[in-house]
């Protein structure tokens, strides 16, 4: 029966076109008991993490999806002919950063932190879908408000905003490079 | 990011620097200066000699640069001024602001690079395009495409046909009045053009290359529109239908 299940879950998470959550798994399998659609959903992940195969399951965006397994990128990009994806430019970076951690947050207070104005790459992340407006603050001017999206988890895969580094965490990075700046 | 590769040079230009924190942090880490207690006018002159260096300031780009200057002149001048109250508490000091925001913006360089990282190991897990079939057309997430995006898809092609060791002694001679017409003749018999398939029809190098002036040609003219369903991939082209009719009726 568990067999059944895992077998089942693939199949879910295969023909998905989003991340798959697990609500929504339990939800279509509402005839099995919970306990048991979440033993095989963990135990599919398991098979896939320890059996040496191309494909992933992972979890991004809140749900489960199929990737290819990183080490094999040269190979996906040979058979593509692409040399290598185009990334975030340094700017496009720092403003997603700055969003993800003070959302909701206006375009006046993305260029405050980063010393210089920001309108044009705010305007390049939303046409990215990387990042929306969720409305206006009622402040003069009303100015509008951004946030991060789902595609933003997904191209970062990230599962919830909560996997972002904490503030200890990035506190600690801090002083391990004062360290190797006093230590150089 | 490369923070090596940037103190290995000194001749460094203004361009690398994404604004005056960054900057002012490049040059407070250079003379391992402590954040929380910089030596103004130090590093004043450091940023002014960076600024000197600069030949042309482009306002646009650089007016926040200049903005930082003042600032540290200020800055400089508070520091300078006798204070009626000789032992004020920290929190008065004129630099609190600016220590503030270029601790701040350390933070933002740290979470950048994590993302960085994050994009990288990211990008190196390919996703199964998802079932054309499953989607609708309405639900399809169409992006208009830019001139780049255009582009993009010629070099995704011309990366393609690299292989195919082509040997062409001389192509026919085309037109790009011809090609345009050929190409809007070929759309009245089929709503959507597959661009990238299109490209590949071509004979020759010269031919795509037409092929890909007329296609820029006929967007710009706003006589057809060019979609892309989602990055990386072919570009549709449509009829503008409200176009043509007053073009060609």
């Amino acid at each position: 029966m568990s067999e059944d299940l895992k077998g089942i879950i693939e199949a879910l998470i295969f023909v998905s076109t989003e991340p798959l959550t697990a609500e929504r798994i339990k939800e279509v399998l509402a005839d099995f008991p919970e306990e048991e659609v979440e033993r095989a959903l963990q135990e599919l992940k398991q098979n896939y993490d320890t059996n040496n195969r191309g494909i992933c399951l992972q979890q991004s965006a809140g749900g489960y999806l199929f990737t290819t397994r990183p080490e094999f990128d040269p190979w996906i990009r040979r058979m593509l002919q692409i040399e290598r994806k185009s990334r975030l430019s340094q700017a496009a970076l720092e403003t997603l950063a700055i969003i993800a951690y003070h959302q909701p947050i206006t375009s006046s207070e993305i260029a405050a932190i980063r010393g210089v104005d920001s309108t044009g790459t705010i305007k390049t992340l939303l046409e990215k879908k990387l990042i929306k407006i969720v409305g206006r603050r009622s402040t003069p001017g009303r100015p509008l408000v951004y946030r991060t999206t789902e595609k933003f988890l997904l191209y970062f895969g990230l599962n919830s905003l909560e996997d972002l580094p904490s503030e200890e965490e990035i506190a600690r990075l801090l002083e391990e490079k004062d360290i190797e700046q006093t230590e150089s | 990011m490369e923070a090596s590769e940037i103190q290995e040079t000194y001749q460094v230009r203004l361009e690398i620097f994404e604004g005056p924190l960054d900057l002012l942090l490049f040059l407070i880490k250079k003379r391992k200066l402590n954040i929380h207690d910089i030596p103004i006018a130090v590093i004043t002159r450091d940023y002014l000699d960076y600024l000197a260096r600069k030949q042309n300031i482009n306002l646009n780009r650089e007016a926040e640069f200049l903005l930082m200057a003042a600032f540290l002149i200020y800055l400089k001048s508070q520091m300078l001024l006798p204070r009626e109250q000789p032992q004020l508490e920290e929190s008065s000091d004129p630099r609190q602001v600016l220590v503030n925001q270029l601790l701040e913006y350390q933070k933002v360089k740290i979470t950048s690079s994590l993302l960085r990282q994050k994009e990288e190991e990211q990008q190196r897990r390919w996703l199964r395009p998802f079932n054309p079939t499953a989607l609708s057309l309405e639900e399809e997430e169409i992006l208009e495409v830019n001139l780049f995006d255009l582009a993009e898809c010629f070099y995704l092609l011309m990366k393609q046909k690299e292989n195919e060791n082509f040997k062409i002694l001389k192509g026919r001679e085309v037109s790009l009045e011809k090609k345009m017409g050929e190409i809007l003749d070929l759309l009245e018999k089929q709503p959507v053009l597959d661009f990238l398939d299109y490209l590949k029809s071509q004979e020759s190098l010269e031919e795509a290359l037409v092929a890909f002036f007329c296609l820029l040609e006929l967007v710009r003219a706003r006589l057809v529109i060019a979609f892309q369903e989602s990055l990386f991939q072919t570009i549709k082209v449509w009829l503008r239908r409200d176009r043509l009719t007053e073009e060609r009726g």
